[in-house]
């Protein structure tokens, strides 16, 4: 069996655990579900690679940040951490949401400048991202704190095969999630305020 | 803990962690200088031709099953060559592999197949699902470590490639697992490799990659000595070239001509650096013709360029050498490489084809593959032949000079074959 690269594994265990209806379960057996979740993850497929190193082959390696968020969703569906409140998330889907327009469509190709390239000799990036990070510390931001600072330094210790600072900070599905989440928050807040009048 | 912190006012200690931690991160990657090309070579070309020409045609495959698609080819220390292809039951199928041949320079002749990288040994190495391999590129660099580069496809079609790279340290023998360079952001679909790796002078690797996803473009990737993906530059945008087949001029100056993928009749595209890759000029076309096929380009020893390509509007059934002058102004015929017996690249009917294809069979096998010419004749349909009508295919070229100064092409022929021809500096002037 080839063990698929532990981000993917992780990755995989926790989106399922955070997909996974999980009622009035408590937090011990919530963390049973977890490593359940885990072992799923490694579950050997008749190709030689693990259900997470299978389903690596549509998403590629996920950013740290999603990795973290994934992470931080799941110490709070576990009960360690009280819900992100709304003032913590805008900040959140703003600026990756920004961030994805500034690298996708010139990474794929609209134009000779291609912003991918800025995480080969990130220097410039470092700097926009420490000056995004600060921001977050003055408005309290806790999560993006973390997200920022935990890829930059994974980016450090090269923990991922690429060495583009991008991929630390950025995959397709974070960015996503930040658009089609404000959306979501919408309509729920039109939904919960027309049951209100 | 943390966020009471926060809640007790804590953020300038905490801004001074995350001021420490993007200050590391910055001192660490220092900015890098980008080495001119390596245009040095093992040949002198001031010499005098005192040689006769020569001019010689062999098989460079020899697996008659399978359909074998984009050869590459390098030269080793003492002569010898290693040519690779990817070959299967056809383009994209799940059976194909990464095949090599060796040519012994002693016996002048192409050795066995072997397979170089399976989709099985690909997937356990990157850890990810594969469902198909193609356009294998090999090179060897100047600290004498061999290097091939190959796609592979994880998700998708053609566009949804990735680049694997495996390295030799004892020029082909033995090979390292391969392992996937990160060259997109999203999800590293759609970089693909086709043409030969340029190297700079400092061992570094420039190799011409293209996108073609959303767009069609090429980008010239920029690896350090030991395959570590560096930067990557943009050589055009849009979606109409591929394939850029890039010859350098001198250490900062060079060539790179395009395989023009556009919906109507086009015309090969040209773009220049004059900055050792890093920018390049805004892509034109130039002279000839190009049906959405693959070229190939190299300098000659006469400071002009030979290409290698299908030089038509529509078809790959004639393949032809050119030359053109390094500003791109004059094109001339060197000749021709290999064409239909049809002038217009229709097909063919079988009674008559068999005949012809036999005679260029025989032309082109050289001794050792004349054995496999009576198989070869039962298999011509399904293979060159569609409901008894037939067709001559010349195409995806790759040239290389050896240390001895001769030049060296292969290419698909039939995608039956793949076709190494070889030449020296005074074949090609016999040729005017």
């Amino acid at each position: 069996m080839i063990i698929a690269n532990w981000q993917a594994v992780l990755s995989f265990a926790l989106i399922l655990f955070l997909l996974v209806p999980m009622g009035r379960l408590s937090t011990a057996y919530r963390l049973v579900v977890l490593l359940c979740m885990l072992l799923v993850a490694l579950i050997p497929m008749s190709t030689g690679l693990t259900l997470a190193g299978q389903l690596r082959g549509l998403t590629d390696d996920l950013a740290i940040t999603t990795l973290v968020w994934l992470a931080a969703a799941a110490t709070i569906k576990l009960g360690y951490l009280p819900p992100i409140s709304f003032t913590t998330r805008w900040p959140l889907w703003l600026g990756f949401a920004t961030l994805g327009l500034v690298l996708y469509p010139a990474a794929l190709g609209l134009g000779m400048i291609d912003t991918y390239r800025w995480g080969y000799s990130p220097r410039v990036l470092l700097i926009v991202m420490a000056g995004l990070t600060v921001v977050f510390c003055l408005m309290r931001n806790t999560l993006g704190v973390m997200l920022l600072t935990l890829a930059t330094l994974a980016f450090m210790f090269d923990l991922k095969p690429s060495a583009n600072y991008w991929d630390y900070l950025l995959d397709p599905f974070i960015v996503i999630f930040c658009f089609v989440a404000p959306v979501i928050a919408l309509l729920r807040g039109r939904r919960n305020g027309a049951v209100e009048t | 803990m943390i966020f009471r912190s926060w809640s007790l006012g804590y953020r300038v200690p905490a801004i001074g962690v995350v001021g420490v931690v993007f200050a590391l991160a910055w001192w660490l990657h220092q900015p890098y200088e980008m080495s001119g090309f390596s245009t040095a070579t093992d040949w002198d070309d001031s010499s005098v031709i005192t040689a006769e020409p020569v001019m010689q045609r062999l098989f460079v495959s020899s697996d008659l099953d399978d359909f074998v698609h984009s050869s590459s080819i390098t030269a080793l220390p003492g002569g010898d060559l290693l040519s690779v292809w990817f070959a299967g039951s056809r383009e994209g199928a799940a059976d194909v592999q990464i095949r090599a041949a060796r040519f012994d320079a002693a016996s002048t002749q192409w050795g066995d197949e072997q397979v170089l990288a399976t989709r099985e040994m690909t997937r356990a190495a990157v850890g990810k699902p594969i469902r198909k391999l193609g356009n294998p590129v090999i090179a060897f660099a100047p600290d004498d470590r061999l290097w091939l580069f190959y796609v592979s496809v994880s998700l998708g079609g053609w566009a949804g490639s990735a680049i694997n790279v495996m390295v030799s340290e004892d020029q082909g023998f033995t090979w390292s697992k391969p392992r996937q360079l990160i060259t997109s952001p999203f999800i590293n679909i759609s970089t693909l490799v086709r043409s030969a790796p340029v190297f700079h002078k400092d061992g570094s690797i420039g190799l011409p990659v293209y996108h073609e996803f959303l767009g069609k473009f090429p980008e010239y990737l920029y690896l350090d000595g030991n395959g570590r993906v560096v930067d990557k530059f943009r050589m055009a945008d849009g979606t109409n070239s591929l394939q850029p087949t890039v010859v350098p001029l001198d250490d900062r100056r060079a060539i790179a001509l395009l395989r023009y993928a556009g919906e109507k009749e086009g015309h090969v595209l040209a773009t220049m650096t004059a900055d050792a890759g890093q920018t390049w000029s805004e892509e034109r076309f130039v002279d000839p013709l190009n049906p959405n096929s693959s070229l190939a380009a190299i300098r000659s020893h006469r400071d002009t360029l030979l290409v290698a390509q299908n030089n038509l509007a529509d078809g790959r059934f004639r393949l032809t050498l050119d030359e053109a002058s390094f500003n791109l102004s004059k094109w001339s015929l060197i000749n021709t490489i290999d064409e239909s017996t049809d002038a217009e690249g229709d097909p063919i009917p079988i009674k008559a084809y068999e005949p012809l294809i036999r005679e260029k069979f025989l032309a082109a096998s050289g001794p050792r593959r004349h054995v496999l010419l009576d198989e070869y004749m039962q298999l011509l349909e399904g293979r060159v032949c569609r409901a008894g009508m037939c067709n001559f295919d010349y195409e995806y070229p790759y040239l290389i000079r050896s240390d001895d100064g001769n030049f060296h092409m292969v290419y698909s022929w039939n995608n039956s074959f793949i076709k190494h021809v070889t030449f020296n500096r005074a074949w090609l002037e016999a040729q005017k």
